[in-house]
């Protein structure tokens, strides 16, 4: 069934989007002079090496803005070649390398980047909070792109996968970052899951924001069955899960 | 990972870029995606490493000779100038040999410029020069 979809969805891709696979690319590589500094440097915050954080930046920025490299190859050719779509993507751009420069630079000087109430950190933590709504936003512009170009369960998928994306992240991150931590309640001994690193003991607003941003991944898996009704239960069910996760973070509780 | 032992790494692995460099005849794009590409910019890809982790903690600064002197002092920061030397030198050995042979200058001749890149790196740069213009009466690139 995802067979007889996917061949004329295929057939009619479109050319890739020259800036964003740009970004993707350089974003990924720039990662490299980061691992080598994680294999050189000892320095520990927080309990992981210093560098963990703005790898994992790197990673999520790269995997985010590469997915919607691939998504755009999905809608009719010539989308974004209007100067204002040039104009946005690169505003984008420059707010995706500024998160990258700020955190990679607070990690070389050992300390806090989110929540850095320090000097002059403090107004820059706050900028780059309006810088993170910025680069959020292109997934709910490009989510209005295919909600007006839903033709098939697939496009469904993605319009709404991508406008989740943004609705969920934005209030999600937005009330972790006008707390003092990802991390909700007591005790905190160090629990934790493995690879991702979130709390198992008490609430970690990470869990929930994490899985708002791949909100966009996820509803789109269930346009591949070429159902719209499984399309909307996965979006409903995404959300849900989401929001639960949220309210248990919130809590001060762990998801389960 | 400790200066030494990335010390340790970085010398033979230069020391591979300036025999592909001597054997260039043999294989010249080879030798040029291992001396000009490879190694450059992978002791660069440690050098960036080094300087994102140690610069903010080292002491001295460029201001003055004896701050640069203090900055040496730093293991990480003095092993980060020996890789600079590595990758630029091999990087500039690399272009003497393209060009060179791009213009018809016996590959035997440039080897002692060679050397004294890989010794006294500027030495092989001014060698160079003098040889090029000696044979195409040519300095600029």
């Amino acid at each position: 069934m995802t067979a007889t979809l996917a061949a004329p969805r295929l057939a009619a891709v479109s050319a890739p989007n020259r800036q964003l696979v740009r970004l993707t690319l350089f974003v990924a590589l720039a990662a490299l002079p980061l691992m080598a500094a994680h294999v050189l440097d000892d320095r520990q915050f927080q309990g992981d090496n210093i560098w963990l954080k703005p790898l994992k930046f790197h990673l999520a920025l790269a995997v985010y803005t590469g997915t919607l490299a691939l998504f755009a190859m999905l809608l009719p050719e010539g989308t974004f070649t209007s100067r204002r779509w040039r104009i946005y993507l690169g505003v984008v751009s420059a707010c995706i390398l500024a998160e990258v420069a700020w955190i990679g630079s607070a990690a070389a000087l050992g300390t806090a980047s989110h929540f850095n109430q320090t000097g002059l950190w403090a107004p820059l933590y706050s900028l780059m909070g309006a810088a993170a709504v910025i680069l959020t936003s292109l997934a709910l512009v490009m989510g209005l792109a295919f909600w007006r170009h839903r033709t098939d369960a697939l496009m469904l998928s993605v319009a709404l996968g991508l406008i989740l994306t943004f609705l969920l992240t934005v209030p999600i991150a937005g009330t972790m970052s006008s707390g003092t931590g990802h991390l909700i309640g007591t005790p905190v001994t160090g629990a934790r899951f493995p690879l991702m690193g979130w709390s198992t003991e008490v609430g970690d607003l990470r869990l929930p924001h994490f899985l708002a941003t791949h909100a966009l991944h996820a509803v789109p898996l269930a346009g591949l069955t070429g159902s719209r009704a499984a399309v909307w239960v996965a979006a409903a069910g995404f959300t849900g899960l989401t929001l639960w996760c949220f309210a248990r973070a919130l809590m001060g509780l762990p998801p389960f | 990972m400790p200066p030494d032992q990335l010390f340790q790494l970085a010398n033979p692995l230069a020391l591979l870029g300036w025999v592909a460099l001597l054997a260039a005849p043999l294989a010249p794009r080879a030798a040029q995606a291992v001396a000009a590409a490879a190694i450059p910019l992978l002791l660069s890809l440690a050098y960036a490493g080094l300087v994102l982790a140690f610069w903010w903690q080292a002491p001295g600064g460029f201001g003055s000779l004896a701050e640069v002197q203090t900055l040496f002092t730093h293991p990480q920061i003095a092993l980060a100038g020996w890789l600079h030397y590595l990758a630029f030198d091999l990087f500039l050995g690399a272009w003497a040999v393209r060009t060179a042979r791009a213009e018809g200058i016996p590959h035997w001749t440039v080897i002692p410029c060679l050397v004294l890149t890989f010794l006294f790196g500027p030495a092989g740069l001014l060698a160079f020069a003098i040889l090029r213009f000696t044979f195409v009466r040519k300095v600029l690139p």
